[in-house]
């Protein structure tokens, strides 16, 4: 996994200048953008971290920008840089799903603490997207049948009742889960549910 | 006498005599009209033969007429029909008539000959009184009109019902100029007799106009009451004042209304205006105070920190000195903006001011445009406040980049042109992009503090650049022919 980075969105130099030493003094790397359309310009889906938005900018500003991050799918963590008396505009950014709103001028402790708390949540957000992946990965290798049989061992299911419901013999249900155990790694039922959970075989009541 | 009477036609009597005659058949159709009846009762004397006897009857007396007249024709002999008969003259008016009627035999058919007498001229002046009078009654009702008429020492001679009414008066007796006014609002007594004094004035016109307040002693309620009227004079002294008086109560609660509303929203308004002036200065001076608490955090940090880093602090501190120089400024600015105070002034290079503005406007995240500069040769350099002057074109720079964005124009492009102006101590600088322009409303109201069409910003950007370009002696204006592009003027003054 990279090391996570701080991107600052934000039209005055100052702020930018200022903020990028702040968070550089942790040794995390910070990149700047004077516009949301450069930060549009520069980010990828893979970017790392999180990003200090400017509520208020020229031309596109903070709530669009949220909007078009959004829509690009682009999972980064949003912190918005208010200036006073934006109460209406940071309900609006909390519900669309920023993790902070902090009023300028910011200290160092509260920027920091919502900096770690961000970049936190986004290791959060990718992990969890990288365990449905492999748990994803790992179920698509099964056959249709051992799907089944996995699908109603992990609601804890015994043999028996999994063998006369897909009308099988029992022996076979026990040659199918030792072929699912294989396939999957998993090292008992316990882990294979969570595989089941994490790929999102089945949900989760 | 015989001989005489039968050589005369019944056609020259007929058309010799003074009173109006028709010749009425007995389906009630008119056979002939003489030229009396033809001028006093139809509107196109050759019309009148064949038409209905009924077209000369006000039509709630048709029906009566009607059937008297068929009466008649059943029973025919000399009589007379009535004596106060109405009957439509050639313009509609109605007329009070009497009207014979005589059976006429002519080739073995019946006729009927109806002799029409104007009733009497006192009985017509009369009914024209009392339709006058009831005009007048109801045209008082409908208007809420009281009646008065006062003598020459101010006594009442005669107030209608609607006056007592207002005045709360139970009978019809005569008041005196005392009771009359005791009723009157104190506060009013004044304007009330300067405008009599007035009306008295033999030298003026005799008009009497007074509003005041009535407080009615039966209900106590008051009212606010409009009196119009008219002195009359005798040989030189006013004798009689007549006039009528109007309850404009509703009207007068209205415009208090009115007046409220005004003023409440005209307080609003100046609220709105210093909770916006605060806003901008609040705004201007943020900025700065955020970066400046941040370079000091970052300066703190560093003492503390085991291993110093001197670029670092050094960075940080200059950045606290830069920003709190930069909220000075946009301080100083604001404060002349509010009162015009000293500037200090230099003798500069337009060339550099404009590369400086664009540099800044770059460092708010707009490039990507294209600026085209085209200037004079040899300007001379001008004078005035490096930082106002930079912020003006940074202003007018920003307005262009985001018109331009806002209309999606591509590529964005905006032209800068500096010229000697036409009286040649002036530099004339034009500053124009092209994007949609500016409609007539907008450049109407555009250099008004807090006017803005933009969703955030608080509309303060061209009224203060026009108000630092007066401040360094020049002038600033949009250009209003130049549609499609916005493009704007300012001028500078020349280093002397």
């Amino acid at each position: 996994m990279t090391i996570a980075s701080v991107f600052i969105v934000d039209d005055d130099p100052a702020v930018r200048d200022s903020l990028t030493l702040m968070i550089a003094q942790e040794a995390i790397p910070v990149q700047t953008y004077a516009s949301a359309e450069d930060f549009l310009a520069g980010v990828s889906a893979d970017s790392f971290g999180c990003v200090i938005i400017d509520i208020r900018m020229p031309a596109m500003d903070g709530l669009q920008l949220q909007e078009a991050l959004t829509k690009r799918n682009i999972l980064l963590p949003i912190i918005f840089l208010s200036g006073h008396g934006d109460i209406p505009m940071s309900v609006r950014a909390i519900k669309a799903g920023a993790v902070d709103f902090l009023t300028k001028p910011v200290t160092r402790i509260k920027l920091l603490a919502a900096v770690r708390a961000a970049i936190t949540e986004c290791e959060r957000v990718l992990s969890a997207q990288a365990s449905l992946q492999l748990a994803r990965s790992l179920i698509s290798h099964l056959t249709e049948r051992e799907h089944d049989v996995m699908t109603l061992a992990v609601q804890g299911y015994p043999n028996k009742e999994i063998a006369r419901s897909l009308g099988i013999s029992h022996r076979t249900v026990e040659i199918h889960k030792s072929k699912i155990m294989h396939k999957t790694g998993a090292i008992n039922l316990l882990d294979l549910a969570r595989i089941a959970h994490e790929g999102e075989l089945v949900k989760s009541s | 006498m015989t001989d005489l009477l039968k050589s005369l036609s019944f056609q020259t009597l007929f058309d010799a005599a003074t009173d109006a005659m028709l010749l009425i058949d007995t389906s009630a159709h008119i056979a002939a009209a003489n030229p009396v009846a033809k001028k006093l009762l139809a509107s196109d004397a050759a019309a009148m033969v064949g038409l209905k006897i009924s077209t000369l009857m006000p039509l709630r007396y048709q029906e009566t007429y009607l059937s008297e007249f068929a009466q008649f024709v059943d029973k025919p002999q000399l009589q007379t029909m009535g004596s106060e008969l109405i009957a439509l003259s050639h313009d509609s008016k109605e007329l009070l008539i009497s009207i014979k009627l005589s059976p006429v035999k002519i080739k073995q058919q019946l006729y009927i000959l109806a002799t029409f007498n104007l009733a009497d001229r006192r009985n017509q002046v009369t009914e024209a009184l009392r339709a006058s009078e009831e005009r007048l009654r109801l045209a008082k009702q409908a208007a809420g009109l009281g009646v008065f008429d006062f003598d020459s020492n101010h006594n009442m001679k005669h107030w209608d019902e609607r006056m007592r009414e207002l005045w709360g008066a139970e009978s019809d007796n005569l008041v005196s100029d005392n009771r009359f006014v005791t009723a009157i609002h104190p506060e009013d007594r004044a304007a009330r007799l300067a405008a009599l004094n007035s009306a008295i004035d033999p030298q003026g016109n005799g008009e009497y106009h007074a509003e005041y307040r009535v407080i009615n002693p039966i209900d106590g309620i008051e009212r606010w009451v409009a009196t119009v009227g008219r002195m009359h004079f005798e040989n030189g002294h006013a004798t009689r004042l007549v006039g009528v008086a109007r309850d404009i109560t509703e009207q007068k609660n209205m415009e208090k209304k009115l007046q409220d509303q005004r003023t409440e929203s005209e307080t609003l308004f100046t609220q709105q205006v210093a909770a916006q002036t605060v806003s901008a200065i609040a705004h201007e001076l943020n900025q700065p105070l955020a970066a400046i608490s941040a370079y000091s955090e970052v300066a703190l940090h560093e003492l503390h920190s085991d291993h110093i880093d001197p670029d670092n602090l050094k960075h940080a501190l200059e950045g606290c000195v830069a920003q709190a120089q930069r909220a000075g400024s946009s301080l100083h600015e604001l404060l002349a903006f509010l009162q015009k105070g000293q500037l200090e002034t230099e003798s500069m290079d337009f060339l550099h001011i404009i590369k400086e503005a664009l540099n800044i406007t770059k460092s708010y995240g707009y490039h990507g445009f294209n600026p085209i500069l085209q200037l004079e040769q040899n300007l001379p350099p001008i004078v005035g406040n490096r930082i106002q002057i930079v912020k003006v074109l940074v202003n007018l720079l920003r307005n262009a980049m985001e018109a331009m964005h806002t209309a999606g124009t591509s590529p964005p492009t905006i032209t800068i042109i500096v010229k000697t102006y036409k009286d040649k101590n002036m530099a004339h600088a034009i500053v124009q992009d092209n994007g949609l322009g500016i409609d007539n409303e907008t450049a109407r109201r555009i250099f008004e503090p807090f006017f803005t069409t933009k969703g955030s910003g608080i509309g303060m950007g061209l009224a203060i650049s026009r108000a630092l370009i007066e401040a360094n002696g020049g002038q600033l204006w949009l250009e209003l022919s130049a549609k499609p592009k916005a493009v704007f003027h300012f001028t500078l003054p020349f280093a002397a």
